[in-house]
């Protein structure tokens, strides 16, 4: 049943991601309106199939690539709908959801079977795990934030007329959510790395930190802590902005990457 | 059979493009004497139902008379009596409309696509201004009161199916969009008016409209920077002075700053670049209105500054124009189109009321025929299931004849 779930999500991520085009790019209220509930209902019925999987087949922990990446696009049509509540703009929508959509397609038709090979301390794995997907999505938004910064800079200093530029929220909006995902994302990196190390310390012993990935996550968070620490202090906003955090993204996808390749730190059954 | 109720429809005016501002200053009449003027004009022989629409760009009476006239006497007579302006001085800028064209003009009026500026939304509450004063004094009744309030709801679908009144196409309206575009909400925002100018001042204006809330005026004569921020303050703006000289030290204050001293390039790459530096590089948007320009071009090009001169606004200004032109395209699609709904629907109501008035008259038949009969039969009274079974059988047969006028009247409409 969570597969269907997951499908019915996936055709209204689909019918999401069409509407929000000319929703946003032609400002078409009744396209908006079919946008939001589609990413809505689409958000609760991922939400649904997610929870059944969990429960049911992987002692509550998304293990499997496909499943977590399920995860990462529930956290950004997640985020999508909170950005149009809060600052009334689906323009975030028009990467958002398709990224959304790409993500859950693939468990949708193609399912994964990995198991864990560690059933102690399934909750404090699965907090991990979401607290550090949680962070790359705000960072993920964080990104698109400061490229539709740097696109409505654009605009305004090449000076065309109201119907181009109004599709994306004003420079001070997006400035803002770029960098409260930051801020977000922050805690979310912080906890969810000092827990999974606190867990592996306890399953596997101080060898597990000599693995390359779990350094390389600790690099990970030290940019984005460095990251943060330049936007809040030196008020970086445009090109720059979008240069360090598509860096810090970077090194996400890197530590994202070394994690497929690390059987051992992805606690998977042989 | 009743008469169409739109068939003595007729709207008299001058307008804009068919009046110069001496004409219509002579016409014009003030929101105070406007109850008077309806009333005055409802009282005027021949007509039933008046009101006057009278703006800033236009004077229009619209009225509906008791006869359906080739000629317009009561009206124009109104413009000569009452304004007290010669028929020979105003009839040649005067148009008038009659029956479906006068519905049409009243539907493109509401809706912005007669005005000078087409989109600007003030018509529609001007309308609605003249439709409640001719209300108050009893001079729309049954045939203006549906036909106003029908053109109040095409201006709404006018504006929510197109973009016509989206972009703003004033100078100063632009500027405060584009400060908009850039900061959001203008709360809490500093502006800084640099020289003096009625351009300039109707910018700050506009954005203090918009919601900035600290206002900075600084001028080569204090004094006059003095009087400008006393001008512009009001309960709910915080104004302050800055002396010339410390333009370059006090500007970063500011997240808008209007120029128009005219003085040359007073601020220039370095000033900009200080200015950023000061605001760690928050956004600082410059409205320069002055010529020669008083920002340097170059300006433009640094992260986080926005330069707009008075060509770059003029120039958004005339394509929002021309965007609203093509806006008002659909818009006059879908005034054509609810005015023939709204005509055809009015064109139905006599033939409606005339199957009303046969159906009551054969009803009133019936009831007089059934109470003779039953008074002829008083001396053997009739049980009441024959009464009712009389009374099923007039309504039947009623029903039956009147079948083939019903439909006769129908299909005429």
């Amino acid at each position: 049943m969570s597969l269907l779930w997951l499908r019915v999500a996936v055709l209204l991520y689909g019918v999401a991601a069409l509407a929000v085009l000319p929703a946003a790019l032609y400002n078409r209220p009744s396209w908006r309106h079919i946008a939001m509930p589609a990413a809505l209902a689409g958000v609760f019925f991922h939400f649904v199939s997610l929870a059944e999987t969990l429960v049911a087949a992987h002692r509550a922990l998304p293990v499997d690539t496909h499943e977590t990446l399920s995860m990462l696009g529930l956290l950004l049509a997640a985020a999508f709908l909170f950005l149009a509540a809060r600052y009334h703009t689906v323009s975030f929508g028009i990467f958002l959801l398709p990224v959304a959509e790409l993500l859950a397609v693939v468990p949708a038709f193609h399912p994964g079977h990995e198991t864990i090979a560690y059933p102690l301390h399934t909750g404090w794995l699965f907090l991990h795990i979401a607290l550090l997907l949680a962070a790359y999505a705000a960072l993920f938004l964080s990104l698109i934030a400061s490229l539709f910064y740097l696109i409505q800079e654009r605009r305004l200093k090449q000076k065309l007329p109201a119907p181009r530029r109004t599709w994306l929220p004003p420079l001070e909006t997006l400035d803002q959510i770029a960098l409260k995902s930051l801020l977000f994302g922050l805690p979310c990196m912080t906890t969810g790395l000092l827990i999974g190390s606190v867990v592996a310390l306890q399953t596997i012993g101080p060898t597990f930190f000599a693995d390359p990935k779990v350094l390389l996550s600790i690099a990970m968070w030290i940019a984005y802590m460095l990251m943060i620490f330049i936007r809040r202090h030196s008020g970086l906003r445009g090109r720059r902005a979008v240069y360090l955090s598509g860096f810090v993204f970077l090194v996400v996808l890197a530590v994202w990457s070394a994690n497929q390749l690390s059987a051992v730190h992805r606690f998977k059954a042989p | 059979m009743s008469e169409n109720p739109n068939s003595n429809l007729i709207l008299l005016g001058v307008n804009h493009t068919t009046a110069p501002i001496e004409v219509r200053e002579r016409i014009a009449i003030p929101m105070a004497r406007l109850a008077d003027a309806t009333r005055t004009l409802a009282h005027q022989p021949g007509i039933r139902e008046a009101l006057i629409l009278s703006t800033c760009n236009r004077v229009e009476l619209l009225t509906v008379h008791e006869e359906g006239s080739a000629h317009d006497p009561s009206t124009l007579g109104f413009f000569q009596d009452y304004l007290n302006i010669r028929a020979t001085d105003i009839q040649p800028h005067l148009y008038q409309f009659r029956e479906r064209e006068a519905v049409r003009h009243l539907f493109r009026v509401a809706s912005s696509l007669d005005s000078m500026v087409v989109g600007e939304p003030q018509i529609l509450g001007q309308v609605k201004q003249s439709w409640s004063v001719a209300r108050e004094v009893g001079a729309v009744k049954s045939t203006l009161d549906p036909l106003l309030q029908r053109a109040f709801s095409v201006a709404k679908k006018v504006r929510t199916e197109t973009h016509i009144g989206n972009s703003t196409v004033s100078i100063a309206s632009v500027a405060a969009e584009l400060a908009r575009k850039i900061f959001g909400s203008l709360s809490g925002k500093t502006v800084l008016l640099v020289g003096a100018g009625k351009m300039s001042d109707l910018a700050a204006r506009h954005l203090i409209q918009q919601g900035a809330t600290t206002l900075l005026v600084c001028n080569r004569t204090e004094a006059r920077a003095q009087t400008i921020a006393d001008n512009l303050r009001t309960p709910t703006i915080t104004t302050g002075v800055i002396p010339f000289d410390q333009l370059h030290e006090q500007s970063y204050r500011a997240d808008i700053i209007i120029t128009s001293t005219g003085a040359g390039q007073i601020i220039t790459t370095d000033n900009a670049k200080t200015i950023l530096q000061r605001r760690r590089n928050r956004p600082v948007f410059f409205i320069d209105i002055a010529v020669p320009r008083d920002v340097a071009p170059a300006v433009n090009k640094l992260e986080g500054c926005f330069v707009y001169d008075i060509d770059d606004l003029q120039q958004v200004a005339a394509a929002n124009q021309a965007n609203r032109s093509k806006e008002a395209e659909a818009a006059e699609s879908i005034v054509s189109r609810e005015v023939t709904r709204y005509t055809e629907r009015i064109e139905q109501v006599p033939a409606t009321e005339a199957i009303k008035q046969l159906m009551l008259d054969a009803e009133t038949l019936r009831q007089n025929e059934i109470a003779r009969t039953l008074q002829r039969l008083s001396t053997h009274p009739l049980s009441p299931e024959q009464q009712a079974a009389i009374d099923t059988l007039t309504k039947s047969l009623t029903a039956k004849l009147l079948h083939p006028q019903i439909d006769s009247l129908k299909k005429r409409t």
